[in-house]
């Protein structure tokens, strides 16, 4: 009986000892789907002995300040254009260590069945934002239905189309009214959060859809200095896992699509 | 200041969207808001056929036309407007909204300015045996008509400024241009001359409303 006991003790002993051994990792992250996925891997992450601290952030900027600044590891809600933009800007040089899921456009339509039904002078609507617009016209450039005058810049605007073959007319709406005129265009370039909230599945209805080598997959961002740490590692394989691929898949349905 | 960066294409189609957007709605707002201005002043207490009940009715809805948030009235006026006119975007698509929103204000206006006009105007035509549609169509109005005109006037230019909102829909116009490439993408020129468009624009329809009044209060 006292030996049972003991063995116990320490067995706990072992395992708070080795809590204690074990490398905290902070990471600051976008509530939905950033940190959802962060809490899915934290389990098997404590089994490689790292302890992974997830701060939600409300914000864009802070969790790259606080990554830069050092008091906080890693960060993961940005896409590689924004954090081009705010190395630009802040003079940083923090780095994606790996894409892991996009939160794509797609194109919609009521009419249409495939892409190929594009008669000429169809009407096609897209979001009005410059981000937006940018981001829309490259969907439509790639789904060959105009080309860019410059295809990897991604504040492209309408006066920066090459060629529309097909004629398109292409009118910039608010990006909410989007699901809702698509009875009166051809198709609308639709923003996923969108869509959703006007009963359109991306997987299921959607012409077509950014895919995950999107340049606006969501990245793991790191410093210089730790990208390649152990436990950074650790945490970029992951968040490329065939778990986590499953997870999102699983719980978003399409609203959110794997970039690995 | 780089004026080079300007699309002069550009800028000529958004005046020509602003003009097209603002002409058609004051005419309809004019063509809605007026009879609905007399009918708020006859129906109203001590007037010329009392109402309160209808009053209170057209007052409402009135007052519940120039509350909402433009932008939401876009929205909620989509199956009007496709109904209507079988799109609820681009220039055409704006138009029943900017009516809806500016009719109820030129409506309130008019009913304003027919109460300015004397009431012994009406005690002398009832006194003459007039009947109610000649007392409105002969007295109220003619006496009335400098105070209409400079209320359409005031009214034009609401809807040169509202119709800046029309861009969401795809509308287009000047003030579209200067927030989408003025405000948002930080090109200056597009901003300034658009809005040096938007005050031209709005100086001659004061002019334009101006010259009308004093003519026709000269009589």
């Amino acid at each position: 009986m006292l030996k049972k006991r003991h063995i116990l003790l320490m067995a706990l002993l072992g395992a708070a000892s080795l809590g204690l051994r074990a490398e905290t990792l902070t990471v600051a992250a976008s509530a939905v789907p950033h940190a959802e996925i962060l809490e899915f891997v934290k389990p098997v992450l404590a089994r490689e002995g790292v302890d992974l601290q997830v701060k939600v952030f409300d914000d864009y900027v802070q969790p790259n300040v606080q990554v830069a600044e050092k008091r906080i590891d890693v960060n993961f809600f940005q896409h590689q254009p924004y954090l081009d933009k705010y190395n630009q800007s802040h003079g940083t040089n923090l780095v994606g260590v790996v894409p892991v899921h996009v939160e794509p456009f797609g194109i919609y339509s009521h009419k249409l069945k495939k892409l190929s039904q594009v008669q000429s002078g169809a009407t096609i609507a897209i979001p009005n934002d410059p981000a937006n617009v940018g981001r829309a016209l490259l969907l439509l450039a790639r789904s060959g239905l105009i080309t860019l005058k410059n295809p990897s810049n991604i504040f492209s605007t309408t006066r920066d189309i090459a060629s529309n073959p097909k004629n398109l007319n292409i009118r910039e709406l608010d990006a909410a009214l989007l699901p809702r005129v698509l009875d009166q265009v051809d198709l609308a370039v639709i923003n996923t959060n969108y869509a959703l909230e006007a009963k359109l599945l991306p997987t299921r209805d959607a012409l077509v859809l950014e895919n995950g080598t999107s340049a606006y997959a969501n990245l793991l961002v790191a410093r210089p200095d730790n990208k390649n740490s152990p436990a950074v590692k650790k945490l970029a394989a992951a968040l490329n896992s065939p778990a986590v691929r499953h997870f999102i898949e699983q719980k978003y349905k399409g609203a959110v699509v794997p970039a690995f | 200041m780089n004026w080079s960066v300007l699309d002069w294409h550009e800028i000529g189609q958004a005046v020509v969207d602003t003009v097209t957007m603002s002409g058609f709605s004051l005419l309809f707002t004019i063509v809605l808001g007026l009879p609905l201005g007399v009918a708020m002043f006859l129906t109203a207490k001590g007037r010329l056929m009392p109402q309160s009940g209808l009053y209170a009715l057209l007052s409402l809805v009135v007052n519940f036309l120039r509350s909402v948030p433009f932008v939401i009235l876009l929205i909620l006026m989509i199956p009007l407007t496709v109904w209507l006119i079988g799109t609820s975007i681009g220039v055409a698509g704006a138009v029943p909204p900017l009516v809806a929103a500016a009719a109820p204000f030129y409506a309130r206006l008019v009913e304003n300015v027919l109460r300015e006009v004397d009431h012994g105007v009406v005690e002398a035509c009832l006194a003459m045996g007039a009947r109610r549609r000649q007392i409105v169509l002969f007295a109220l109005l003619p006496e009335a008509l400098p105070g209409l005109l400079a209320a359409a006037t005031v009214t034009g230019v609401a809807l040169v400024s509202y119709s800046a909102m029309a861009g969401a829909i795809g509308g287009g116009g000047l003030g579209d241009l200067a927030i989408r490439y003025g405000y948002q993408r930080f090109e200056i020129e597009v901003m300034v001359v658009t809005v040096a468009l938007m005050v031209l624009l709005v100086q001659l329809l004061q002019w334009a409303g101006d010259r009308l009044v004093l003519h026709f209060s000269r009589r």
